[in-house]
């Protein structure tokens, strides 16, 4: 037997099978969920710190309340308007064919592929009144207030989260449902609203809890946009307060504090939303015959889709990109340091590569066990315990997550390293499981039954057959989680301050009022991940054409 | 006035004509069944006249009135689709009564309405579940009562049977027609089962890629089909090519491959033309004269026996003996076989040859 | 020894019995059809069979051979699903050699194989097509070609011909089965379709409800059922519910408003609530002469080579018959009739427990 056929021999051993995925299990559990969890435990073993340095400190509570308050305010909010307007264009995705229609499909996406920091600095030189400091005035100038500016900058990131969330459940919906209705008389917003809506619960609480927990986390693009936009000092989110208290020593009660109030009313709100829309009642006993029929007809549904373009294309397009009409209309003062910059960047690419590579070797045969699973009670309960990471806040995770590894606060360039990968590892795993998971429930279990009665082993049917199907699902996993890492900035800060990864960089060029520097390392970031993007979507367009 | 009337339709995706130029008039109360393979165009017909589809070209008419720009839910029709697709949120009743709930309808009329049709299709006592909850012949009889509670005069029909078991089929194609009779119809039913097709029609029409073969009761299409493609779709039938020998009123002579002949009652060709034969197994039977054949083998249906012969014309010749008498054969056995003259049709030979002509994919 | 046995297999799906104390031999060569309405337990018959599903108790063999712990890879029993499970990325042709591919076999071997697989399964022309670019029966056909390839000794197939026209399942019963049999493979074709089952099995295994309840070839099941159910599934039946009065060369059955009917001698004894099968085939009606009984002509259905006249039997219900198609014309609605039947064509059961309606249910 050649080396090749031993190997393929040893792996589909049963035992070896089980070993691999035990030993996945155990890492996800000890390496992901504990760290990410780890904090709540501060309550108990830290109660009388927590007393003595906050409750009893009426100043930083009163910070902390507000900061809290403005999160979960703007990240409702948020969450709200993106439903609103996503859900048409999430039917303009799925139910309608027109020319052009794939460009509209990248448009959506685009937003993601700019760094959170870029995105903040962006939305504040279009909407916003600038700092003094920041020399530019081809803006629009009109908003001030820091709340209603952080607002329409979460928009810009978690839009295309809800719109993806609501097209996939809508592509699963099948639209024979919506033509009975039809068929029997109910007019065509009758019928969406009657059939096709309810039908949507299950995909809605997803698209809800992915916007919510994406804006509750976000810290570079928040921090940015509040450090100029001109009045906004003492405002805070609890990212940006985190941030804060993470530059004064002895702050951990108060850090820890701040991270499990959020982990906690993060996840008491998300069950409750998920309670709720399950158990809601819609008003689908109470029909208006003539108002529904003239509102599916003609007129109003071409001003529906004609809104939703345009909120695309102004509210979210054109101020994620705004930043380029900085580096074009501004000079720099100061020559752009482009050592430091790319030492930043490949410092980033490194931490991004590895917890890519390591998301591969164990998301994908966790996803697996997860999706092969249903109805078994250890791939039930790892299903849920895989959202974890994704619902409680980047910042609170590093906090977390540090307190875990690396209690005694030691900043080794070595250490900052391995903990910014831990801590990148832990909220980019969720999103490769997930993606995984997906795809291989999409696909028929019989295509791997067949190839094992025609002689495979699991590893060949997996190789041959399920791989194939799943692989652009894959490469889509390894991108987002990739990008993700880049851009991330809460988790960095929260868990190694000094780890100069291009992010924190760019944060602490506004820091120091360098804001060209800034808007050119963005830009160089931006161009990077759109260039992943563009070959993403070519792969995957290859594949779902040879399906 | 004919309730439904389709004008030159024509229906092309891209490059794929799906329904060429065709016309069909559906008289009021008729239970019409379109009859085809898959992608003869029968699904696009019907999801035209529904108005799911808008034709290329071509107008549809309902009631005498031209559709062109009705949408969907003004077109006043019930229609029972191949997937069932009951809403899964709903139960039973309030599937039935979707149709008089979008109209208005008050409560008590509601609940009446679907009373009354539940009934009809005997499911009164699965009333207050979900569509879940209900096997496959189920889920289809709550279907239509859902279709026929809108009071629509036009029932459509789309392969209401192809998704259930063969003998659930059986059941319900009966309870369909007399439902339909019952309430005074008009019905539009799409289907590529021939069996089903006969047992439920008033008349059938048959199609293929895209085009209207022939149309005609069940008797008429199975009897006396008027294209070679019929015959073959509609029930099974033995196909023997040969040459007109002699013609003459009520008696002509078919000359075959191996110069052996067959006398058949109708044939409209002349001498020397090429024909081909078409006579169903139940009208071959054995006898001391007719084709010299070799019995291949047997087949078991039940109550007969199908055995299949190779004629010495080189035509394979299927014919059916009662299943007592099977023993009375076996394979290899040389046998006569005779025609029943009455029964054969004859069709002119295909220019693409018959196996083309007959193709079911 | 039969090829493929199982014994007293036990698989349950939460509160579903999917197997209920199975038991099935599989003769060596044979074309067996499992026969059954859906929910019965074929579909899972069929993955025990292959290993894909382990049963909860009893015992599978392959021959002499336990397979309860073989993995399917190493059973050489190779499954056909409904929807034929082409693997949509590979052409018709890397389909086939999907098998030869993993046992590595040499270019040249495999170049053979693949030329007499699309021989065998007409496919000449086409080996370079993808699966979506297909007819049905091609599919099929390649999935076939695909199994055999695999150099299988069983074959599994999970209601192949459902996907198809009803037109085309005709014509394609007999190539499937010369196909099987021509390679020497032992098959078991799963089916809800009892005419197929007749037409193409060298013996039908009928099932329900997990359990086998009767095994034959198709002569013996049809003329010979086990139990009502089997005499109203395996071809229509006409039924007669009464007691026993007479056994002599017949056995003679009345019900409660006196009507007497005749069947085959069996195994009950006078006094016996029993009921009476008859094929609707061999059902005989007729205006003129005598009968067990009379009947009003509800409908007659034209089928083609037959017509289906339903009756209706006051006190007793609905009858139907099946009469040659030349008959037409000569039976009309309201006609009144005389229902007979020859007593060896009607068989005699014992009244099941739980009522007939419910015997024969079918869903």
């Amino acid at each position: 037997m050649s080396w090749l056929e031993k190997a393929t021999e040893l792996v589909s051993r049963k035992g070896f099978r089980k070993g691999w995925l035990g030993f996945v299990i155990v890492f996800f559990l000890l390496f992901i969920i504990i760290p990410t969890v780890f904090v709540l435990s501060y309550v108990f073993t830290n109660w009388s710190d927590i007393q003595n340095n906050v409750l009893n400190d009426p100043q930083a509570m009163n910070a902390i309340w507000a900061a809290i308050g403005n999160s979960f305010e703007i990240a409702a909010i948020v969450t709200v308007i993106d439903f609103v307007i996503g859900l048409p264009m999430a039917w303009i995705l799925v139910r309608k064919k027109f020319r052009g229609k794939q460009l509209l499909d990248t448009f959506i996406d685009m937003p993601l592929v700019v760094p959170t920091a870029a995105l903040g600095f962006s939305a504040v030189i279009f909407w916003g009144v600038t700092v003094p400091t920041v020399p530019y005035h081809w803006g629009l100038e009109l908003v001030s207030s820091p709340f209603i500016l952080i607002v329409l900058l979460h928009i810009l990131f978690s839009y295309p989260y809800m719109v993806r969330s609501l097209s996939a459940i809508l592509g699963e919906i099948d639209q024979t449902y919506e033509t009975a209705g039809r068929t029997l008389g109910a007019s065509k917003l009758t019928a969406v609203r009657t059939i096709t809506l309810p039908l949507f619960r299950a995909g809605l609480v997803t698209g809800i809890i992915l916007c919510f927990a994406r804006s509750l986390s976000e810290t570079g693009g928040t921090f940015v946009a509040l450090a100029t936009l001109s009045g906004s000092t003492g405002f805070n989110t609890a990212p940006t307060l985190i941030q804060y208290y993470k530059s004064i020593p002895g702050s951990q009660p108060v850090l820890a504090f701040i991270s499990i109030l959020l982990i906690v009313l993060a996840l008491v709100l998300l069950v409750a939303v998920a309670v709720i829309v399950k158990k809601m009642h819609l008003p689908i006993r109470k029909i208006w015959p003539r108002p529904e029929k003239v509102l599916s007809r003609g007129f109003a549904p071409k001003l529906k889709d004609v809104t939703s373009i345009a909120f695309l294309i102004f509210i979210v397009l054109i101020p994620s990109f705004w930043i380029f009409t900085f580096v074009v209309t501004s000079s720099s003062s100061q020559a752009m340091d482009w050592s430091t910059f790319l030492t930043s960047l490949a410092y980033s690419f490194a931490v991004a590569g590895i917890i890519t590579v390591v998301d591969l070797a164990l998301g994908v045969p966790l996803a697996l066990y997860i999706a092969r699973g249903r109805g078994k009670r250890l791939p039930e309960i790892l299903d849920v315990l895989v959202n974890v990471p994704l619902i409680v806040p980047t910042v609170a995770l590093g906090i977390s997550l540090g307190m875990f590894w690396n209690p005694g606060g030691e900043t080794t360039a070595a250490i900052s390293f391995v903990l910014v990968v831990l801590a990148h590892l832990a909220f980019t795993f969720p999103l490769m499981v997930r993606n995984v998971t997906g795809a291989v429930e999409e696909t028929d279990p019989v295509y791997e039954e067949t190839a094992r009665t025609l002689g495979a082993k699991p590893i060949q049917a997996f190789r041959r057959v399920l791989y194939p199907m799943i692989s652009s699902s894959i490469l889509a996993g390894a991108i987002m989680a990739f990008t993700r890492s880049l851009g991330e900035t809460g988790a960095t800060i929260a868990v190694a301050p000094d780890a100069n990864t291009a992010p924190i960089y760019i944060v602490n060029l506004i820091k120091a009022s360098d804001f060209y520097s800034a808007a050119v390392a963005c830009i160089v970031l931006i161009v990077i991940s759109f260039a992943f993007m563009l070959a993403l979507r070519r792969i995957t367009r290859k594949r779902r054409e040879a399906n | 006035m004919p309730q439904v009337e389709l004008r030159n339709i024509t229906m092309r995706f891209g490059k794929v004509v799906a329904a060429d130029e065709v016309d069909l008039i559906i008289a009021d109360g008729e239970y019409v069944t379109i009859l085809g393979p898959s992608g003869c165009g029968k699904t696009t017909l019907i999801r035209i006249i529904a108005g799911i589809l808008e034709p290329t070209q071509g107008e549809v008419l309902i009631g005498g009135k031209n559709m062109k720009g009705v949408p969907i839910e003004e077109r006043d029709l019930g229609y029972v689709f191949q997937n069932i697709a009951l809403f899964p949120h709903f139960t039973v009743q309030r599937n039935v009564t979707y149709g008089p709930m979008v109209k208005d309808r008050g409560k008590d009329e509601q609940r009446q309405t679907a009373q009354k049709y539940l009934e009809l299709v005997k499911l009164l006592d699965k009333m207050q579940m979900f569509p879940s909850e209900l096997c496959g012949g189920e889920q289809q009889k709550a279907s239509l009562a859902r279709a026929l509670a809108t009071d629509a005069k036009l029932l459509l029909l789309d392969e209401p049977l192809s998704a259930l078991d063969a003998r659930v089929r059986v059941d319900l194609r009966y309870e369909l027609r007399r439902i339909v009779k019952r309430l005074g119809l008009t019905a539009v039913h799409v289907t590529h089962d021939q069996e089903e097709a006969m047992s439920v029609s008033d008349r059938i029409v048959v199609m293929r890629a895209g085009g209207i073969v022939e149309s005609g009761t069940p008797q008429q299409l199975y009897t006396r089909p008027k294209d070679i493609f019929t015959s073959n779709f509609v029930g099974e039938t033995n196909l023997l090519e040969g040459w007109v020998k002699e013609r003459a009123e009520g008696r002509s002579v078919i000359e075959l491959r191996d110069e052996s002949t067959i006398v058949v009652e109708q044939c409209d060709f002349d001498e020397g033309d090429a024909v081909v034969v078409s006579v169903r197994p139940e009208f071959v039977f054995p006898f001391t004269d007719g084709l010299l054949s070799k019995i291949e083998y047997f087949t078991y249906m039940g109550t007969y026996w199908r055995v299949t012969a190779e004629a010495q014309s080189e035509d394979m010749v299927e014919f059916d003996v009662p299943a007592a008498e099977g023993k009375l054969y076996h394979p290899g056995q040389e046998i006569y076989l005779m025609i029943n003259r009455k029964a054969a049709v004859v069709f002119p030979r295909p220019k693409e040859g018959i196996a083309e002509a007959v193709k079911l994919e | 020894m039969p090829r493929i046995r199982l014994e007293g297999i036990v698989k349950n799906f939460g509160d579903i019995k999917a197997a209920n104390d199975l038991n099935l031999d599989i003769q060596d060569g044979e074309y067996l059809c499992l026969l059954g309405p859906t929910g019965a337990g074929k579909t899972t018959a069929l993955r025990l069979i292959s290993g894909l599903t382990k049963p909860d108790k009893g015992r599978i063999f392959f021959g002499d051979k336990p397979m309860n712990e073989v993995e399917p890879e190493d059973r050489k029993a190779v499954m056909l699903s409904q929807t034929y499970a082409l693997f949509p990325q590979l052409t018709v042709a890397e389909n086939i050699l999907f098998g030869p591919d993993i046992k590595d076999l040499s270019e040249h071997d495999k170049e053979k194989t693949l030329n007499e697989m699309l021989e065998m399964v007409r496919l000449r022309k086409r080996p370079d097509a993808y699966p979506r670019e297909l007819s049905g029966g091609m599919q099929q056909r390649t999935a076939l070609a695909r199994a055999l390839a695999s150099g299988a000794e069983v074959l599994l197939l999970d209601e192949p011909l459902r996907a198809l026209d009803a037109r085309l399942r005709i014509s394609l019963r007999h190539e499937l089965r010369d196909l099987a049999k021509s390679l020497g493979l032992t098959t078991l074709h799963v089916t809800h379709d009892q005419e197929e089952a007749l037409v193409m099995a060298d013996r039908i295994a009928v099932i329900r409800q997990g359990s086998i309840i009767q095994v034959g070839t198709p002569a013996e099941v049809f003329d010979n059922p086990a139990s009502p159910f089997v005499a109203n599934f395996v071809g229509q039946s006409n039924f007669f519910v009464g007691e026993v009065i007479q056994k002599r060369e017949a056995t003679e059955v009345q019900d409660d408003s006196g009507h007497s009917v005749l069947a085959r001698p069996g195994g009950c004894k006078i006094g016996d609530r029993v009921v009476v099968a008859v094929k609707v085939g061999n059902t005989e009606i007729s205006k003129e002469g005598e009968g067990f009984f009379e009947g009003t002509v509800e409908r007659v259905l034209f089928e083609g080579r037959n017509l289906h006249v339903d009756l209706n039997v006051p006190n007793i219900g609905r009858y139907s018959s099946k009469i040659p198609s030349w008959r037409l014309g000569k039976l009309m609605p309201g006609d009144v009739v005389k229902i007979k039947w020859s007593a060896d064509k009607a068989r005699v059961f014992p009244m099941p427990e739980k009522g007939l309606v419910e015997e024969l249910k079918v869903e």
